[in-house]
Parts: C-alpha cells; sequence; structure tokens
C-alpha cells in the first residue's frame, strides 16, 4: 500500500509550524488515504500531495513572518531562515539566467572539475574502498604468513598448509568461523560442452564466515566439505554467462572427471573471490597433507568484542608456540609470522598508491576549477556594483549581502554538479569497460548512493569555496561612490585586481604540479617500454594447460605435451613452438638454489632464484639467445644425466664469473634431491617484469622432471598473425585429448602490456588532468590580464599620450600580468618537488626530482602564460590615447 | 490581504466558507468548499495562513476536534465565526454595495 510522502510531509510541517502544522498535516493525511488515493490512484494521488506541499510552503511561510514581525522578534525566527534561502535562491536563478552565457561558461568549467572528481571517486569507492559486497568487512579477515628462512616475504596466497589452518581454528578464540581454501583449475563438463573453470576446494561453511546467504539454494555445510559430498557452488557471473541465469539451475549436474556434481546453490553478485567461478567441497579432511603443503588459503571472522591488534597479537603467540614445537625439524619455522589482515586490505594494497595519487590529482583540478570561477566571478563583479549598493540602500546588511552571493553560488555549482553528474556517467562507464579486461580487479565502478552523496557534497563546498572571495569583496561596497556616476572607484578595483592576480598564482602552482606530475609519469612509461625485453614477444601466442593428475601421470603428462608440441609445430604459419610453466614477466615459481662445491648446511643462506620448467623449443618460440653452452636437446631425455640452463644472472650469482657450464646446482640442502648439470647459459629476460632487474633463473628441462609441473604455459611463435593459429592449435589439443581445454589465450606482448598497465593508466589519466589544468590556467591567465587592461585603460591613455611606446605599454602590461605567474610557478615547483617523492612507487627509472621534466613543464607553462598574457597586451598597446583618457 | 479592519478578498471567502460549513469546518474541508463553489484552485497552507490570520484578528476562533488513525492521531481543528468576524464581513460587503450601486456593467463593453 502506498504511503504518504514523507519528504512532502516533512516540508509541510517545516513551514507551518507549531501553530497549525499538526491540524493541517493532520487534514491532508485524512484526505490522502480517505478521498485522493482511492479514487486517483498512486501516482496522481502522490503528485497531488507534492502539489499541495509545494503550494502550501509560500503561503505558510509569509505567514510565519508576519507573525514574527508583528511580535517585533528578532529575524532570527526559523520561518524567516528558509524564507530568506527561498527568496534567495529565487534571486540567484534570475540572475544566472540574467547572465546566462556568462552562467553557461561557469556551470560547464565547474562541471567538469566536478565530474572528474565525482568519476576518480566512483573508482577509488569502487575498487579500493569498498570492492567487496560483504557486509561488516572490516572484520572479516584473511591470515597472511612469512617464513624468513624459505626467502618469502609477507603473502596470503598459496602460503599456509592445512596444519596451520587447523592450529588457528582450534586455537584461536579471537577468531570464528574460520575456513580454507585451496584453488586449482578443473574442467568440467556440462552435458555435451566442457570448460575450464577456476575452482576452490574448501574445508568450512564459507558462506558463514562472508556473512552473506547464497543468492540461489544453500552453501556446503562444514561435514559435506570434509567428507567430500558430491556438491558444489556456482558463481553468479558463471550462471548468468554460461547458464542464461537459469532459475532451475539448483539441483543439476555436471561431470568432473567422469563423476557427476550436484549445484547446489549460487554466489551472490559480485562475491568476488579471486576470479574462483566454482567451490567445491575439498574431499579429505586437513590431516592427510604433511605440515608442509603450503598451498592454501585461510579466511575468518573477528569474533564479536576483539580487535584486528587481538587478532594479530594471538596470532603471534601462536607462531611462536609452533616454532618452539617444531623448528627443529622444520626450519622454516624460524622467526616465521602469521599477520591477519581485511579482506579488503589484502586485495587492494597495491592500488592504494595509484589511487591515492589520482585522488589527489583531481582535488588539484578542482581548486584550480575554483579559483577560475572565483576569478571570473570577480572580474565580473565590477558589473553587480550598482546592484550591491542598491540593495545595501534598502537595508541589507553585510551579512545579508554574503549570503545572497553564496547562495547564488552555491547554486552555479548544483547546476554545475548535476551536469558535471551526468558526465560522470559517462565516465564511470568508459572505466568500467575499461577495468573489465583487466583480470583480478573486484568491485564495480557506478554511481552508487556513496558517490552521489560525494558529488553533492564537493558541489556545496566547491560553491561555498569560490563563493567566498567575491561575496566578500562584492560586499564591501562604499554606496555613495557607487551610487554617483563616479562608478570606477579606484580601491574597490585594486583589491579586486589583487585578488584575482593572487588567483592566478594559485592556477598556476596547481597547474605546474599536475603538469610536473604527469610529466614525471609519462617519462617513466616512455622508459618502461624503451626497455629491452631480452626476448622477442612480437607474434608469440601463449595459452595455458593443466592436466588433471587424476587422468595424467607424470609419464603421461610428458607424452601429452611432447605430442602437443611437434603437432603444433606442423601448423602452417607456426615457426617455433615451447611450453614454460612461466614466461616472462609472470614469475611465482622461486626455489633456493645450491651450488656444488660451496657447501652450505643451513638452507636460509641458499640464493633465491627463478625456477623455470620448461621445454627445449621454450627459447627458440621466446626468441632468448644463449650466450654459452646449449639449449635442452632430444638427448636430454628421462634416463639420461639430469640437466639446467642458468641465465647470466644466474651464472654471475652463483658461480661468481666462474664458467657455470659443467658445474652442477640443485634445489636446498636436501641430501635426496637431483643434481643438475648446467649446459648452457642464456640471455636475461625482463622475467620478473619490466621494472625490475632481471633476477637469476634457472631452466630445467620438463621431460626430465614432468611429476613436478602438470599446469604449462605453451609457447607458440608465428610468421603469421598469431591469433589466426588458434583454431588450429585447438583442434590439435582437442585431437590428443577432447576433453581437454585451453584458456588464458593471449599474445606475449598483451601479457607485457598488462603488467605495466596500472602505470599507463594513472599517466594517461594525470596528463588528461593536466592538459585540462592547463587550459584553465591560460584562460585564468587571459582574464585576469583583460581585466587588468579594462581597469587600466584610463592609466594607459595617460601614459601614451605622455609619449610611452606602444611596445613600451606591452611590455609594462606582460611583466605585470607575469609577475603572479612567477610567484606561482614557484611556489607549485616546491610543492611538485615534495610531492614527486610520494610518487615514487610509480615512477621509474624517474626520481621525482627530474629535472628534465621539471625544466620542460615550466617552459611550457612559461609560453603558455605569454601567449596568454600577449592578446590583451596587444589590446593595451592599440589604445587610441584620446579615447583612452575620455573612458570611463 | 485587508489593510487594518478590512477584509481583503481571500480572508472574506474563507470567513464566508466557515460560515457556510457551521462550526463543522476544518482546514480541508474548507479548501474542498471554496474550490467547489468559485472554481479557484487553493492550496491548504493558504487556507491556513488566512485562517490563522483571521483569528489573530479575533474574527474566527478554533478548538480541537476529533482525532483519528489516519490522521497519524492528530487531532482535527475545527473552525467557527466570531462576532466580529460577522460584522467584519457586513462591512466589507456594505462597502462593496456602496460601490456598486447604480452601477451596471456591460461584459461586452468597456
Amino acid at each position: 500500500m502506498i504511503s504518504s510522502p514523507r519528504l512532502a510531509r516533512w516540508l509541510v510541517e517545516r513551514a507551518a509550524g507549531r501553530v497549525h502544522g499538526p491540524a493541517l498535516v493532520g487534514d491532508l493525511e485524512e484526505e490522502f488515504y480517505d478521498h485522493i488515493l482511492p479514487t486517483r490512484g498512486p501516482t496522481r494521488a502522490v503528485l497531488w500531495y507534492w502539489g499541495q506541499a509545494l503550494g502550501s510552503a509560500g503561503p505558510l511561510l509569509l505567514r510565519r513572518r508576519e507573525r514574527a514581525r508583528s511580535r517585533k522578534s528578532s529575524s532570527q525566527a526559523k520561518g524567516d531562515h528558509m524564507w530568506m534561502f527561498l527568496q534567495d535562491a529565487r534571486f540567484s536563478i534570475r540572475a544566472i539566467r540574467k547572465n546566462l552565457a556568462f552562467s553557461v561558461i561557469l556551470i560547464t568549467t565547474l562541471a567538469l572539475g566536478i565530474g572528474a572528481n565525482t568519476v576518480l571517486y566512483s573508482v577509488v569507492d569502487g575498487l579500493v574502498l569498498h570492492p567487496f559486497p560483504f557486509p561488516d568487512g572490516d572484520r572479516l579477515v584473511t591470515v597472511g604468513t612469512e617464513y624468513p628462512r624459505l626467502g618469502t616475504g609477507l603473502n596470503f596466497i598459496e602460503h599456509m598448509s592445512p596444519a596451520e589452518f587447523t592450529d588457528i581454528r582450534d586455537e584461536a578464540r579471537s577468531l570464528q568461523d574460520i575456513v580454507a581454501w585451496d584453488m586449482g583449475n578443473r574442467q568440467v563438463s556440462f552435458g555435451e560442452m566442457s570448460d575450464n573453470l577456476f575452482t576452490g576446494f574448501w574445508w568450512g561453511d564459507a558462506f558463514q564466515t562472508i556473512g552473506m546467504s547464497p543468492y540461489l539454494g544453500r552453501g556446503m555445510t562444514a561435514e559435506e566439505t570434509v567428507r567430500g559430498d558430491a556438491v558444489a557452488v556456482l558463481s553468479h557471473r558463471i550462471w548468468q554467462s554460461r547458464f542464461g541465469a537459469d532459475p532451475q539451475i539448483i539441483g543439476k549436474t555436471f561431470g568432473l572427471n567422469g563423476n557427476p556434481y550436484e549445484i547446489v546453490g549460487i554466489m551472490p553478485p559480485r562475491a568476488e573471490f579471486s576470479g574462483m567461478d566454482l567451490w567445491m567441497p575439498m574431499g579429505v579432511g586437513p590431516e592427510v597433507f604433511p605440515r608442509q603443503r603450503r598451498q592454501f588459503q585461510v579466511m575468518a571472522r573477528i569474533r564479536d568484542g576483539f580487535s584486528l591488534d587481538q587478532v594479530n597479537a594471538e596470532l603471534e603467540g601462536l607462531a611462536r608456540r609452533t616454532e618452539l614445537e617444531y623448528a627443529r625439524e622444520m626450519e622454516e619455522y624460524a622467526d616465521w609470522r602469521m599477520t591477519a589482515f581485511t579482506w579488503t586490505d589484502a586485495n587492494v594494497q597495491s592500488l592504494k598508491p595509484a589511487a591515492y595519487i589520482l585522488l589527489g590529482a583531481v582535488g588539484f583540478v578542482l581548486l584550480l576549477v575554483c579559483s577560475n570561477v572565483a576569478s571570473l566571478l570577480l572580474g565580473r563583479s565590477a558589473q553587480r556594483r550598482q546592484e550591491m549598493a542598491v540593495r545595501v540602500a534598502m537595508g541589507a546588511n553585510r551579512s545579508r549581502l554574503v549570503r545572497q552571493m553564496l547562495t547564488e553560488s552555491v547554486t552555479l555549482s548544483i547546476a554545475g554538479g548535476l551536469l558535471g553528474l551526468g558526465l560522470a556517467r559517462l565516465g564511470t562507464n568508459a572505466t568500467a569497460e575499461i577495468l573489465s579486461t583487466l583480470p583480478f580487479v573486484s568491485g564495480t565502478v557506478e554511481l552508487n548512493t556513496r558517490v552521489l552523496l560525494f558529488t553533492a557534497g564537493v558541489s556545496v563546498a566547491a560553491g561555498v569555496l569560490f563563493g567566498l572571495l567575491p561575496a566578500l569583496q562584492n560586499s564591501a561596497v562604499s554606496v555613495q561612490g557607487t551610487l554617483k556616476s563616479e562608478g570606477a572607484s579606484v580601491t574597490g578595483s585594486r583589491g579586486r585586481l589583487g585578488l584575482q592576480r593572487v588567483l592566478v598564482a594559485v592556477e598556476v602552482a596547481l597547474a605546474l604540479v599536475l603538469l610536473v606530475g604527469g610529466g614525471l609519469l609519462i617519462s617513466s612509461v616512455a622508459r618502461l617500454n624503451a626497455v629491452d625485453t631480452g626476448f622477442q614477444p612480437e607474434n608469440v601466442m601463449t595459452m595455458r594447460l593443466t592436466l588433471p593428475r587424476e587422468d595424467y601421470d607424470a609419464a603421461a603428462v610428458s607424452t601429452f605435451f611432447q605430442t602437443l608440441e611437434e603437432e603444433v609445430s606442423a601448423i602452417p604459419g607456426v615457426v617455433a613452438v615451447g611450453r614454460g610453466d612461466q614466461f616472462p614477466p609472470i614469475a611465482f615459481s622461486f626455489t633456493r638454489v645450491a651450488t656444488e662445491g660451496l657447501e652450505v648446511t643451513d638452507e636460509g643462506q641458499l640464493p633465491v632464484v627463478l625456477s623455470t620448467i620448461a621445454s627445449p623449443g621454450y627459447f627458440e618460440a621466446l626468441g632468448i639467445p644463449f650466450h654459452r653452452g646449449r639449449s635442452f636437446s632430444d638427448l636430454d631425455v628421462e634416463d639420461a644425466p639430469m640437466v639446467a640452463i642458468v641465465n647470466e644472472a644466474a651464472a654471475e650469482l652463483l658461480f661468481e664469473g666462474q664458467d657455470p657450464i659443467g658445474k652442477r646446482v640443485r634445489g636446498g640442502v636436501d641430501e635426496d634431491s637431483p643434481w643438475f648439470q648446467v649446459v648452457g647459459v642464456a640471455g636475461n629476460t625482463v622475467n620478473v617484469g619490466p621494472d625490475q632487474p632481471p633476477m637469476a633463473q634457472v631452466f630445467l628441462n620438463h621431460r626430465q622432471v614432468p611429476e613436478w609441473s602438470n599446469q604449462m604455459f605453451l609457447l607458440v611463435r608465428t610468421s603469421v598473425d598469431p591469433y589466426s593459429v588458434v583454431p588450429a592449435i585447438r583442434s590439435t589439443v582437442r585431437g590428443i585429448d577432447a576433453d581437454q581445454p585451453v584458456y588464458r589465450i593471449q599474445t606475449a606482448e598483451e601479457t607485457l602490456a598488462r603488467s605495466t598497465a596500472s602505470r599507463r593508466i594513472a599517466a594517461t589519466v594525470l596528463s588528461i588532468f593536466a592538459a585540462f589544468a592547463l587550459t584553465l590556467a591560460a584562460v585564468g591567465i587571459f582574464a585576469v590580464v583583460s581585466f587588468s587592461v579594462g581597469e587600466r585603460t584610463r592609466e594607459i591613455g595617460l601614459r601614451m599620450a605622455l609619449g610611452a611606446e606602444a611596445s613600451q605599454v606591452r611590455r609594462l602590461m606582460i611583466r605585470q600580468a607575469l609577475m603572479p605567474v612567477v610567484i606561482g610557478g614557484v611556489v607549485g615547483l616546491g610543492v611538485a618537488l615534495l610531492l614527486g617523492r610520494l610518487m615514487g612507487q610509480l615512477l621509474f627509472e624517474v626520481t621525482g626530482t627530474d629535472p628534465v621534466t621539471l625544466l620542460t613543464v615550466t617552459a611550457l607553462l612559461a609560453t603558455v602564460a605569454l601567449v596568454a598574457s600577449y592578446l590583451p597586451a596587444m589590446r593595451a598597446s592599440r589604445l587610441d590615447p584620446i579615447e583612452a583618457l575620455r573612458y570611463d | 490581504m485587508g489593510k487594518g479592519k478590512f477584509l481583503g478578498e481571500f480572508e472574506q471567502i474563507v470567513l464566508l466558507g466557515v460560515l457556510r460549513l457551521k462550526g463543522d469546518g476544518y482546514g480541508m474541508s474548507l479548501r474542498r468548499e471554496i474550490e467547489r463553489r468559485t472554481g479557484r484552485a487553493v492550496s491548504i497552507g493558504a487556507v491556513y495562513a488566512t485562517l490563522d490570520r483571521l483569528e489573530t484578528k479575533g474574527y474566527v476562533s478554533s478548538h480541537d476536534g476529533e482525532s483519528a488513525p489516519v490522521r497519524g492521531g492528530r487531532a482535527r481543528r475545527l473552525f467557527q465565526v466570531e462576532p466580529a468576524g460577522t460584522q467584519a464581513l457586513q462591512a466589507s460587503k456594505d462597502m462593496l454595495n456602496r460601490m456598486w450601486d447604480g452601477i451596471e456593467v456591460d461584459p461586452r463593453t468597456a
């Protein structure tokens, strides 16, 4: 049942006051429910209510004012305030309409500034502040571990073992609903189609932990996850894209390794966990795994009454107890740590620096916009002097005038905000599009309630900010001087001009900071692009295959990939084929390596290297050159001596300049682990990303250690467009194993580009801001110089009549115009130098004080300032002295 | 609005409405009556503002009527005309009549 509109009711109540308010509202309610609603229907009834409310406000407020006047009370009565505000608002709208062109310029400028802020805030809100829909998100934590002896830093992904999980589950009193999961790709078949889904295997009821109910159906109980019942939960995204949001999905089955599993639930939308599309039970209890099998993740809720600090204190105690008990047999426990972070923090850490920098930058843009608008308003105020004087003569005191003008500026800025929202809608849509192409970015970018509130707040604040100065300036009016025809009161305009100059200086400073930031980022991106990758990423297609361990033992894995490489190399357009468990810039597999001859007993002292399992074709497919020795060959088979290849960096690190060929290495200090003989030295590549120096790397031949990896990237160098060979590769794979899907299909170039994506995006956005800032500053300078020429026309006429040359006049105007620019520039440089340090992480091979950037940017700004002031200065020098002297 | 002792046009209409409703008149019923009889769309706020004015001048008085759940528990405010009000009405009527005296208007001519 429709109820009467609360807002309208509130409005009428406030307007009517205590005396008649209740009776009036009662009348409205009675009429609404008993007569209007039944006869006119809900929509028209609500419209009627609003019509009554809005139509009543005026007369009621008028009456209250009368009462207040007759009571001879001060005009501070509540009704008065509202009345004044309504009146001011009406005046504002009239004033805006009178100066339509000017107002449109202001509103558009404001719209751009506010719109940009809204877009950026929606990005920060959606990706960094609230990327997940979990209620009480700051009580949802994940636990990361750090093993100094293994050389690993703090990590949350694949860093915890089942035993460590059960230790927390059984002993931590500050946490509850502790669950753990493992992730992997699984191929599942739905009827005829098969798909590779990123799957999570769970211990415990995760829905309880995240505090949400499934969108459909139910979750898995803790017992089911340990028993391994044939149940599963799908992600909302997959349910929509693969199953067309079929409402009958619950109870349907899919196949995994030939076994049927029943779909019992669908995740709520946007409940993202590292991109997992399928949730399944772990199937076995945690006790079956060895204590050192660290490939799991843990999540929990902080128990009521405990804080995150207390959780971490308890985890620290637990870590030390574990160390005491196990450190002798398991050295990694020495000095190990467990730390809990909120799930949001753990996922967005990497985004925070870029996000905050961009937020700061867009704030600068808004300040710039406000300065610009304030400056323009100050320039306008010459024409309003008469109006102000009349108002003062009619009894308005200064605070009333200021209030009136502030209402005007806030109205302007709200209009700008509304237009800005429209622009922001375009911006957020475009941003959401771009983000959907980046993997593992959780959260949605949208104009939600928080963002709208932000925009409203920013609009009002901006209105007050830019309106205050002109309001104060305009209201300081001397009535007599203005009402006489001696309009040009020297002191008034001097003050105004001075203020405008200050604003110009502010704008120049802000523009300079943004320009420096943009310039530094552009420089970084350019240098990143120029980095020698060490291999040839052009025309290389990559894709990933995971062979399920249940179907493929080590030998079968090896055979599969052998056959695959042979058959793919026969495809027309294919130049070379190889495989590897990682390739530049993807790096996630590291080992500690011992060199034969260097006696080290403590594994913690061994150097850490990138360890890659590859095939002979790996190097040719990627175009990695060999500097010494040879690549893997067909002689390096299963029973042959174990071989390894190192890169230049590893040769340096492990062998200290000696020739590594013939020497032997192995992983760790375990007596049973095999030795590998180095047979070749490959060139360095950007194996840990283009912004890092190449890391020492050791390559092993997959054929000799097939049991160490069942997940490989297939690397295919082509002489034609890489995407054109994909269908042929797919059918080759199907020919070997009809159920084996191929996924993550991307060229090597694209993979490289993705790793620099965030920097490039930041650079682009900041450059746009900087360009906008430069334009605004130029407009501001132009406006102020024009204004000053106008104000000083008589003075210029006088000078010229006394013999000054046109060029002298020009130089005078330009010199005076550039004064605030120089001051602003110096201040801006200072601020830029300070802030440059904050950008540290985003910069590459460029310091925050890079002189080239600073000089370039300053020169650019100076040129723009000169051009902007030249035109009005020209105008000044062209004045006819006689006309100028007569100018009023 | 009326200057001093004289009633303005709307004040007269409202007063007449209160008279018509014979002491049962409250805000909304008055509004309905005025709209029905004059064909003039009037907001409830305008009616109340005028009633308040009239009450201050002593031409009407009011008291609380019944409340009802549909009114959110708020009581109705019932209005009735005071003697001073009827006098003012009569005075206004007389004044108008005296101005009309001897005048015939033909809407077709000026």
